[in-house]
């Protein structure tokens, strides 16, 4: 094995493309398995310039289907693997993800939001967080966590290893194209070194022994025969998700405490909801500001404490609705009103979110 | 404006700010521009995100207050993300003739490449000042093989502008490495900085470790750039002794 990638920390000046390759090579990463899409291309120039100075490989695959089946392939032999896509590449990738659920594979797939449906925009979007959350065939036992900043794409990359493989539920980081291509400055450090330890991998198949003699057989199925044995396996799966989603959830709150209107945003709209709060507060206003960080699962009972408090809700992301749509089933029955402030596609500047929390003021 | 940028909106009002002091030069010297001889004519390369179209922008614009004539290329068919493209209106308010495409006038942009302009190719038998901002790496590099009568021009000088907060370029053998797989380099700039958080000591330190590289490939180091926020400290060289060029950041303005 070569020297550390990062030796202690290091301030540094990148692209969140970048550091989503530093930060997979500082987790110990050993595979990653991609197809090029726009704007998530970087994650892998900067992986496959990385990856022979430390003993770590990559395998372009035909196709974005190919790419997530190969990740879980990795996962499978025991390897910490991920993969990266974005848009019409992620959803090929549903597939893979929706078996990966089903398995309980621990694959990391980094989603540099685009726009949506189809094709769209290079650009950026907030569009993926429906398919993200809850795409394929499943029940969405899957764990998103949706960043912000070049600092939470470095740790939240890190983590996401750590949490697919302690709970072996499929996680994702979800970024978007304004994230990729941003250029701003973090730290960057080895996570031993901040006594973070990598939760160690383990193969799934190809293990020693003789199955039901020396060790119990390594049961590893997608497909079931009977409605029952399918009921079984996907009770038991959504009882695990259901007791591990609490301590999953993250969030994080902004002036919350007295706050009369409380906007809701996720990744990158959060920087404008917070540079919003700070002008409203500054001229006295009520202005509190809650942000899931795990999209799926979602920080329900923080969220709906903060909801019944306020007296108006504000929901503000560049998608028409999708966060929408997971606040309300979290919500249900909680009578706060709630507006929303929908950029499909678009950036969203403080300015914007200012004038719209005056509107409810 | 492009519709894209909505969210660098309030960034974009400063921006105007300072064209329209630019315009009071233009108002008084349209008519004073002439051909100066010993033309010059640049090109800036370097690894992603090293600040490779801000130093060429800050480059024609200093060459058009001097009153030449300047045209500036953004030749940059690596990477449609950050390129000058979206600032081109407020260059061109300076009296800067720019080519590059504007972004929809494009199509599938960052998708299926990006294309030559048929200027850009022909673009080295222009009069005058030529600046030219490549894309990052040893594809930029390539793309002198597009244009006419690059590979043979003896007035070309390229320089290599390195920032060595980017992990990549942060050792003096890393550079050596990087810049040795560039091919023809005439000169570097040392553009350290981390962005807002940028002091003296972080250019310093960068100029020490390129002052390094400069020794080990024999290519000058041609200045060390810094924000003009600093300018108020009164640096003229740094402890290499190489003059500091005080630059305008453009760049954060340009998202696609």
């Amino acid at each position: 094995m070569t020297e550390k990638p990062i030796q202690g920390e290091k301030r540094v000046f990148m692209t969140g493309n970048e550091v989503v390759a530093w930060a997979a090579l500082a987790a110990n990463a050993e595979i990653m398995y991609g197809y090029p899409i726009t704007p998530q291309n970087e994650i892998m120039h900067y992986w496959t310039r990385l990856a022979p100075k430390h003993g770590r490989k990559f395998l372009q695959t035909e196709d974005e289907i190919s790419a997530g089946f190969t990740t879980v392939g990795g996962v499978l032999a025991g390897r910490r693997s991920f993969t990266a896509t974005a848009g019409p590449g992620n959803t090929l990738m549903q597939e893979a993800l929706s078996m990966a659920e089903m398995m309980r594979i621990p694959i990391v797939q980094v989603v540099t939001q685009r726009g949506g449906p189809s094709t769209a925009t290079v650009i950026y979007s907030q569009q993926e967080v429906t398919m993200t959350c809850f795409g394929g065939n499943g029940e969405g036992a899957r764990i998103v966590y949706s960043t912000s900043t070049h600092q939470e794409l470095y740790d939240y990359t890190i983590k996401a290893f750590n949490t697919a493989w302690k709970y072996r539920f499929p996680t994702h980081v979800l970024g978007d194209g304004y994230q990729s291509k941003m250029r701003e400055s973090l730290t960057m450090y080895d996570p031993e070194a901040r006594g973070i330890d990598m939760v160690p991998t383990e193969p799934y198949v190809g293990n020693e022994g003789t199955p039901g003699v020396d060790r119990d057989p390594n049961h590893l199925r997608n497909t079931y025969n009977t409605e029952d044995e399918l009921y079984d396996v996907v009770t038991n799966l959504m009882s695990d998700w259901e007791k591990y989603a609490p301590e999953i959830a993250e969030y994080q709150e902004y002036d919350v405490e007295d706050a009369d209107v409380l906007i809701i945003a996720h990744g990158v709209v959060t920087r404008a909801a917070q540079a919003a709060i700070n002008e409203l507060r500054a001229q006295g206003k009520k202005v509190g500001h809650f942000r899931p960080v795990t999209l799926r699962p979602i920080a329900e009972e923080q969220l709906r404490k903060r909801v019944e408090q306020a007296k108006s809700v504000l929901v503000v992301e560049s998608a028409y609705g999708q966060l929408r749509k997971i606040l309300d089933n979290a919500l249900y029955g909680l009578t706060t009103p709630i507006t929303n402030f929908f950029k499909p596609g678009e950036g969203v500047t403080a300015d914007e979110v200012v004038e719209e929390v005056n509107k409810l003021l | 404006m492009v519709r894209t940028s909505n969210i660098f909106k309030s960034c974009f009002t400063g921006l105007f700010k300072h064209s329209s002091n630019k315009n009071y030069f233009l108002e008084n010297n349209n008519f004073e521009v002439r051909k100066i001889e010993g033309r010059i004519i640049e090109a800036y390369i370097g690894e992603y995100a090293s600040g490779k179209s801000e130093n060429a922008i800050n480059r024609a614009v200093e060459l058009r207050e001097q009153g030449r004539k300047v045209t500036l290329v953004d030749l940059d068919l690596v990477e449609p993300f950050y390129t000058l493209r979206p600032l081109k209106k407020q260059l061109e308010e300076l009296g800067i003739n720019v080519i590059a495409w504007e972004t929809r006038e494009t199509m599938g942009l960052g998708e299926a490449g990006s294309i030559l302009k048929p200027e850009m190719k022909w673009v080295l038998r222009r009069e005058y000042d030529i600046i030219l901002d490549i894309g990052y790496g040893v594809e930029g590099a390539k793309t002198f093989n597009l244009i006419e009568g690059a590979a043979d021009n003896k007035e070309l000088k390229i320089f290599a502008v390195v920032n060595t907060s980017r992990p990549m370029t942060a050792s003096v053998e890393d550079i050596v490495e990087y810049v040795e797989r560039l091919g023809k380099v005439d000169g570097l700039i040392n553009n350290t900085h981390l962005g807002d958080e940028t002091d003296w000591d972080i250019i310093e330190e960068g100029a020490e470790i390129i002052s390094e590289v400069s020794k080990e490939l024999d290519i000058p180091v041609i200045y060390t750039a810094a924000d003009e926020k600093l300018k108020d400290m009164g640096i003229a060289t740094d402890k290499q002794g190489i003059p500091v060029k005080y630059i305008h950041r453009y760049m954060p303005h340009s998202f696609w």
